[in-house]
């Protein structure tokens, strides 16, 4: 949420700070500024997409400045509420990304000594604080300042009287130094600097950094100078274009056949029959552990309750799996538990907060991400790869499949460590797996159905979801996707559990989609679907090829083809994306970047 | 005055050695290509340096830093993406005023700089055996009139040899340069454009060499090699036999019986011998091990790697960090005695060599008695297992068992 | 000289069902490439970087396989209903206001052509090629390398150099199609004589390397032209006791299991499994996660992506395509015999069986010479089978 970035240099600052923010628009989009130091204190901010402020930006040839783009929390999307945000005399601007717990407080107190505000935002009152314990030296200034805040802070700050001085500071909020040649960056994340500079210096909470064109200095708490390494990232994050799709979120959905060969590669072997890791999270999987617990957020959350069915059915490892906001509130935290933790950014700061208390309490941690070198993938004991690829769209779609794949290597990997199934039940399993991709091709090739469907639903109020056994997070996916980007409310339950109260909801207006897998679960759905039936709501069956029997229950029906429970879980999860993206599409929502959300929460 | 050397590429046809390491960075006599320039530019009189470096910028600066362990001033300027000659100088637009501009992966001779250095607006020319393979320069009265891109008939052997003298004026020509049809941005075509405003001299450069594949290395080796004086520093047992010019570094030993025929190079902290044969033209980096009943001869083995037990490496190139296991030998000679053909890349390219070994890249082990055959490419972290054959072009990480 | 080149790539390919039942003509990979591909490098590779694809038919396939594609932007330009080459040019007017050269993506054509073409100095110019069976393409007519008149699939035996299609054209273009469009022409012929009946001229250079693929046998012939120049290169892993002869290229996580026997030229792609003991004779590409189980024998065969074949296998002079499952003891004989596509029929000396995407075909079946199975079809065991097999079809 927020995106900051920092550049003192010898290139124009505005076309620095303008092209990093675009690398950063995932993080927040809905203003965007930059301040220029040339002289004066130019400062350029415009409501919407980065696009619409380059329209504003003048041509300025100052090479030191800030920038900034927004995901708003205190104060409502508007030019004044847009960042940088400055004190009174015009000398000082800062950018933030974080939450100022006792501004208001902070505010009042400025106000009586003669300041005056123009924004409903927190930051504004960072500026005024540093503007008001400025005496000569910006670089005193800031530490003052933010001593007397409580909240959580990524900040760049520069002072017209110290045009050649950028300073940085964080706290609960994300910022590295970008480490250039004969210039130098700070930025909220690292793919927002890939194209200037590969080296990083990581700042750690309670830490300041003054930059210039040639120099880094990085001060402790404590106020000592401390000097720290450099690390040089390696990967090449190249800019996904769209590429013909019309949104980045259908290209990723179509991408998913490959992706899924992706998760595969390099960890399946049909004829040694088996399925490997890396070293590290071999060891963390072969050991004596009494239980798993999966914490993650949102659709990882999902993920990680379909991999709680997977890994049960076939290790006899109990499995628990958490929201990961709400694992700090609980007691029992059992070292002998395995936590994995499931975050396709690696930033998501809930599951980082819950990962670290884990390992406070002992226990050893994996965690599944798909950005190398993030977070959480430095914080974890071990970490496995979905290798999906980036993901663009903020509604995730090809990283949900490829959780869950990763999933089921782990459960087939610890089966076989621990011998609960024969190695021909895990070759059947392995072949199976690699059938995947073109199974989903094949839902692929029936999206036009898919796009019929989203014509029933289009204008419901609330669609409901119900599913059985494995069938059940996935119905709790399939309505979070639907909310997330057609702005239908929609909701999942167990099947089971529609009599027990949500039954009262069921009106004509209120569609269900049921989930209908031919398993032990097979018999009860349908005799849920006529319960439904009976009190008015059209029922969408998404149901396997071989089912017969589902014309008579359903008022329309979603075929794929299946041979195995784990690709009926892709697959449905598939069609459900598709679902969502075709009634989202009708409802000509902003699908790549639906309202309020951003792609990798990093507040709490 | 400032001098700007280009070290921004890759070298994708020295691969596997550039996989991590940028092409100016490779070792001729144990130093980089580039110091070898900027030893001459040195002597030449230059103390003020400016390298624009993109790829694997890292190893570029950690060898050099600011420059004080030559006693000049070394500045650094990221190129980012590789868009070409003329966009790489264009950056230093701000920090340069007159400035000579070099081709890092180019050896200039020390006279030939001075040269350019006297003349103010300049470039270099060469002239080679084979043209087509470079952009000729048609020149009239000792100024250039036009630079060609490479062409299939070459009317003249007179090629731009990568070194150029210009003043502030150039900046605008470059300003000006749409990209040519490789799609980048050429210095030779913003020097088309100045050339019709402005008088551009040439200088006929006498020492000039340009390494292009691999095995152009162990020419530029033993170029060098030739002209080392004798030094030998670290502990040298008795009954060691050190025949012709040889440099030992700090802390190497050298154990009994080994047999050096100069002109050799051997870097610090190795450990050589015993019975071993080390023959001319060798280049062996620092913390390396070649050990017993070992032959080396005309060959280039980088910092940390291991020749260790009953090896035979002739004319080949072994990366960082490899360890032969013992008994691995290395074919340098086909039995036919036909000329060398290696596979890079997937295309085949005539070395025009009767001896070629093997090029080696980084992380390479192999096992006791493997073969490796006359001109292959193994790339870096490969796996050859014990008695186990490499012949041809091996991927990075691929295992051969 | 900032030349862009337009591609067209909309077009279906129905003679070479059943491979385009899932991909459009364009996708149909040869040497593990889609013939696309090799279009577009040779562009790229020419100097072009500002490519137009006209697409159409399963267009989802294309965007997402070059959604990387090198840097390079593609722009993408439907074309709804495929009326002709003239009228799939049409749709790309407003990206063009210069020199622009037109190409179609299912021809393979290297870069030394192109660049003739773009070094060509006149302002309108082809690409012609020497063929031997002339009487399929349009004919060209030129004198002192000016195209005279292109005849279009001529009767009786006329010249020998054919127009492969490549064309360097001017934006001015654009109005002589649109002419012909309001008279319901469609095609690029006419409206390239028409250019010469204005005064225009149009000089012809010869291409170095083009290849046409029409029918799906063409596939085994153009993928051992390609592969026949390879060198070898290895990744993955190879076991000890693999011989391995001429130009093998191993991809990258292929693990090539010990007693395989490999005679190139040989391409095999990435995360495969090969082996043990599978014999892999010239010139045959196999695809990216294809599994060749032991004792199998695979000859002058195209097999793409996904496939499984069985042990003790049999395969020779034919082509798999995607995700096809098949049993062990598959036997696909290869000999004389008639194939029909579309109405025609042809008679091939050496020819095995043609098999659709994702079919699944169970132990001991046999297939005799110059069958085609369509895709999804689903075969049991213990099958001879003697006849066609259409499209999601059963033979139980």
């Amino acid at each position: 949420m927020c995106g900051i970035i920092g550049y003192s240099g010898y290139r124009d600052a505005k076309n620095v700070l303008i092209d990093c923010l675009k690398r950063l628009e995932y993080r927040g989009y809905d203003s965007a500024g930059i301040g220029v130091l040339e002289n004066e204190l130019q400062i350029f901010k415009e409501v919407g997409e980065i696009k619409n402020l380059e329209k504003v930006v003048d041509n300025v040839k100052g090479t030191i400045g800030i920038g900034h783009t927004r995901w708003a929390t205190h104060g409502k999307v508007s030019k004044e509420n847009a960042h940088p945000q400055i004190g009174c005399n015009n000398k000082i601007a800062l950018v933030h990304n974080g939450i100022i717990e006792n501004f208001k407080t902070l505010k009042e107190e400025l106000e009586k000594k003669g300041h005056t505000f123009i924004s409903q935002t927190d930051t504004e009152v960072i500026a005024h604080l540093i503007e008001d314990e400025y005496k000569n030296s910006i670089e005193e200034a800031v530490p003052s300042a933010l001593k007397k805040i409580k909240g959580s802070y990524a900040i760049t700050v520069v002072c017209l009287d110290e045009p050649d001085k950028i300073i940085g500071a964080r706290k609960d909020s994300p910022m590295v130094i970008g480490v250039g040649d004969n210039e130098n960056f700070i930025a909220s994340d690292i793919p927002a600097l890939l194209k200037y500079t590969n080296r990083v210096i990581f700042l750690n909470d309670g830490e300041l950094c003054v930059i210039t064109n040639s120099s880094i200095k990085i001060i402790d708490e404590n106020n000592n100078e401390i000097s720290r390494d450099e690390e040089l990232i390696n990967w090449d994050f190249k800019d996904a274009e769209k590429s013909g799709f019309p949104h980045f979120m259908l290209k990723e959905i179509y991408e998913q056949p490959d992706a899924i060969n992706h998760t595969l590669t390099g960890r399946l072997s049909e004829i040694e029959q088996s399925v490997s890791f890396h070293d590290t999270v071999e060891k963390l999987l072969g050991e004596e552990v009494e239980s798993i617990t999966i914490v993650a957020c949102g659709t990882s959350y999902y993920a990680g309750m379909v991999g709680k069915y997977l890994i049960e059915n076939i290790t006899n490892l109990p499995v628990f799996v958490d929201i990961a906001s709400e694992y700090r509130y609980f007691g029992t935290r059992n070292k002998s538990s395995l936590v994995i933790g499931i975050t396709q950014s690696g930033e998501t700061a809930d599951t980082l907060a819950a990962l670290k208390e884990s390992k406070k309490s002992g226990c050893k941690t994996i965690v599944i991400s798909n950005v190398i070198g993030s977070t959480a993938t430095r914080l974890a004991d071990g970490y496995i790869l979905m290798q999906s690829g980036p993901e663009i769209g903020v509604a995730a779609s090809k990283t949900f499949t490829a959780q869950i794949i990763v999933l089921f290597l782990i459960a087939l990997k610890i089966a076989s460590i621990k011998n609960t199934i024969g190695s021909d039940e895990i070759y059947k399993y392995i072949l199976k797996l690699k059938e995947l991709p073109r199974q989903i091709k094949e839902v692929l090739e029936r999206s036009y159905k898919i796009s019929e469907i989203a014509q029933i639903i289009k204008d419901a109020n609330t669609v409901f979801f119900i599913g059985r056994g494995l069938n059940y997070p996935l119905s709790l996916e399939g309505a979070l996707k639907l909310k997330e980007i057609s702005y239908i409310h929609a909701e999942g339950f167990a099947a089971g559990e529609l009599k027990h109260g949500p039954f009262a909801l069921l009106t004509e207006k209120t569609p269900v989609v049921a989930l209908v897998t031919k398993d032990s679960t097979y018999d009860k759905i349908i005799a849920n679907i006529g319960e439904i039936k009976a009190r008015g709501p059209k029922v969408i069956a998404i149901a396997e090829d071989k089912d017969t029997e589902i014309e008579k229950h359903a008022d329309f029906v979603l075929r794929f083809p299946s041979n195995s429970q784990i690709s009926s879980s892709i697959s449905i999860s598939v069609i459900l994306q598709l679902l969502a993206y075709h009634v989202a599409r009708i409802r000509e929502c902003p699908i790549d970047k639906p309202r309020n959300l951003a792609k990798s929460v990093t507040v709490e | 005055m400032k001098c700007v050397i280009l070290a921004a590429g890759e070298g994708k046809r020295m691969h596997p050695l550039t996989f991590t390491r940028p092409k100016v960075m490779l070792p001729i006599a144990n130093r980089p290509l580039i110091e070898l320039n900027l030893l001459n530019a040195i002597d030449a009189g230059l103390k003020d340096f400016i390298f624009i470096i993109s790829y694997k910028s890292e190893m570029v600066r950690k060898y050099f830093g600011n420059g004080e362990k030559w006693n000049v001033k070394i500045d650094y300027i990221n190129q980012g993406k590789p868009l070409g000659t003329g966009h790489a100088i264009g950056i230093v637009e701000k920090f340069v005023d007159d400035f000579i501009v070099l081709c890092g992966d180019t050896i200039f001779g020390k006279d030939d700089i001075n040269k350019i250095i006297q003349n103010k607006t300049s470039m270099g020319l060469v002239e080679v055996e084979n043209p087509q393979e470079y952009g000729i320069v048609e020149t009239s009265e000792n100024k250039v009139i036009k630079i060609y891109e490479k062409m299939d008939s070459p009317f003249s052997n007179t090629i731009n040899a990568g070194i150029y003298h210009f003043n502030n004026k150039i900046f605008d020509y470059i300003k000006k340069t749409e990209k040519s049809s490789r799609g980048e941005y050429e210095i030779t075509d913003s020097i088309n454009m100045l050339v019709n405003e402005e008088n551009f001299n040439i200088i006929m450069l006498n020492n000039w060499r340009d390494v292009v594949y691999p095995w152009h290395l162990l020419d530029a080796n033993k170029e060098v090699l030739s002209q080392i004086d004798k030094n030998l520093e670290g502990l040298i047992d008795q009954n060691v036999t050190i025949k012709g010019n040889a440099m030992v570094g700090k802390n190497s030993k050298i154990l009994s019986n080994s047999y050096i025929e100069g002109p050799v190079v051997i870097g610090e902290n190795c450990k050589i011998g015993p019975n071993c044969y080390i023959r001319p033209y060798t280049s062996i980096g620092n913390n390396c091990h070649i050990g017993n009943a070992c032959e080396v001869k005309n060959s280039i083995i980088m910092d940390s790697s291991n020749v260790p037990h009953q090896n035979y490496v002739g004319d080949s190139v072994i990366g960082y960090n490899c360890n032969l296991g013992a008994g691995t030998k290395i074919a340098n000679l086909r039995l036919d005695k036909k000329n060398i053909v290696v596979v890079l890349n997937g295309n085949k390219i005539e070395t025009k060599r009767r001896k070629l070994g093997t090029l080696i890249g980084d992380n390479v082990q192999t096992g006791i008695n493997s073969m490796l055959n006359v001109g292959s490419i193994i790339g870096n972290d490969v796996f050859i297992g014990p008695g186990a054959h490499a012949s041809g072009e091996i991927k990075p990480k691929a295992k051969i068992l | 000289m900032f030349i862009k080149a337009v591609i067209l790539a909309a077009g279906e390919g129905k003679r070479l069902r059943p491979f385009t039942e899932t991909m459009p003509k364009v996708m149909i990979p040869v040497a593990n490439k889609p013939i696309l591909e090799y279009v577009l490098d040779s562009v790229k590779n020419s100097g072009i970087n500002e490519i137009i694809a006209v697409v159409g038919y399963k267009k989802e396939v294309i965007m997402e396989y070059f959604k990387d594609y090198s840097d390079l932007e593609i722009k993408y330009v439907l074309q709804d209903k495929q009326l002709g080459t003239a009228h799939a040019l049409l749709q790309t007017e407003k990206y063009i206001d210069d020199t622009f050269i037109v190409l179609s993506g299912d021809n393979i054509i290297d870069q030394i052509s192109i660049s003739k073409l773009i070094k060509d100095k006149n302002n309108f110019s082809m690409l012609i090629k020497e063929n031997p069976q002339p009487s399929k393409y349009g004919v060209v007519f030129f004198e002192k390398n000016l195209l005279q008149e292109i005849v279009e699939k001529p009767k009786e035996e006329v010249g020998r150099f054919i127009s492969t299609g490549i064309y360097k054209l001017q934006n001015s273009i654009f109005d002589n199609i649109k002419e012909f469009a309001s008279q319901g022409i469609f095609d690029i012929s006419s409206v390239i004589q028409s250019i010469i009946e204005k005064g225009d001229n149009i000089n012809t250079t010869a291409a170095n390397l083009w290849m046409d693929i029409v029918y799906p046998w063409d596939l085994i012939q153009v993928n051992e032209s390609i592969i026949r120049n390879n060198s070898g290169s290895l990744s993955g892993v190879i076991e000890k006791g693999v011989t391995l002869k001429g130009p093998v290229k191993v991809g990258n996580n292929t693990s090539i299991y010990s007693g395989s026997y490999i005679v190139g030229p040989v391409v095999i792609g990435e995360g495969c499994e090969i082996g043990p003991n599978a014999c892999i004779f010239p010139a045959t590409t196999i695809g990216n996660n294809s599994v060749i189980r032991p004792f199998s024998e695979i000859r002058n065969t195209v097999i793409m992506n996904d496939v499984h074949i069985g042990s003790n296998s049999f395969i020779s002079h034919s082509v798999i395509a995607h995700g096809n499952i098949i049993g062990h003891n598959f036997s696909s004989m290869s000999g004389q015999a008639t194939m029909e596509i579309d109405g025609e029929y042809k008679k091939l000396e050496t020819i095995g069986t043609m098999i659709g995407e994702n079919c699944t075909i169970e132990g001991s079946v046999i297939v005799e010479p110059g069958i085609t199975i369509g895709r999804k079809c689903k075969i049991g065991s213990i099958n001879k089978i003697i006849r066609n097999i259409p499209s999601q079809s059963k033979v139980m």
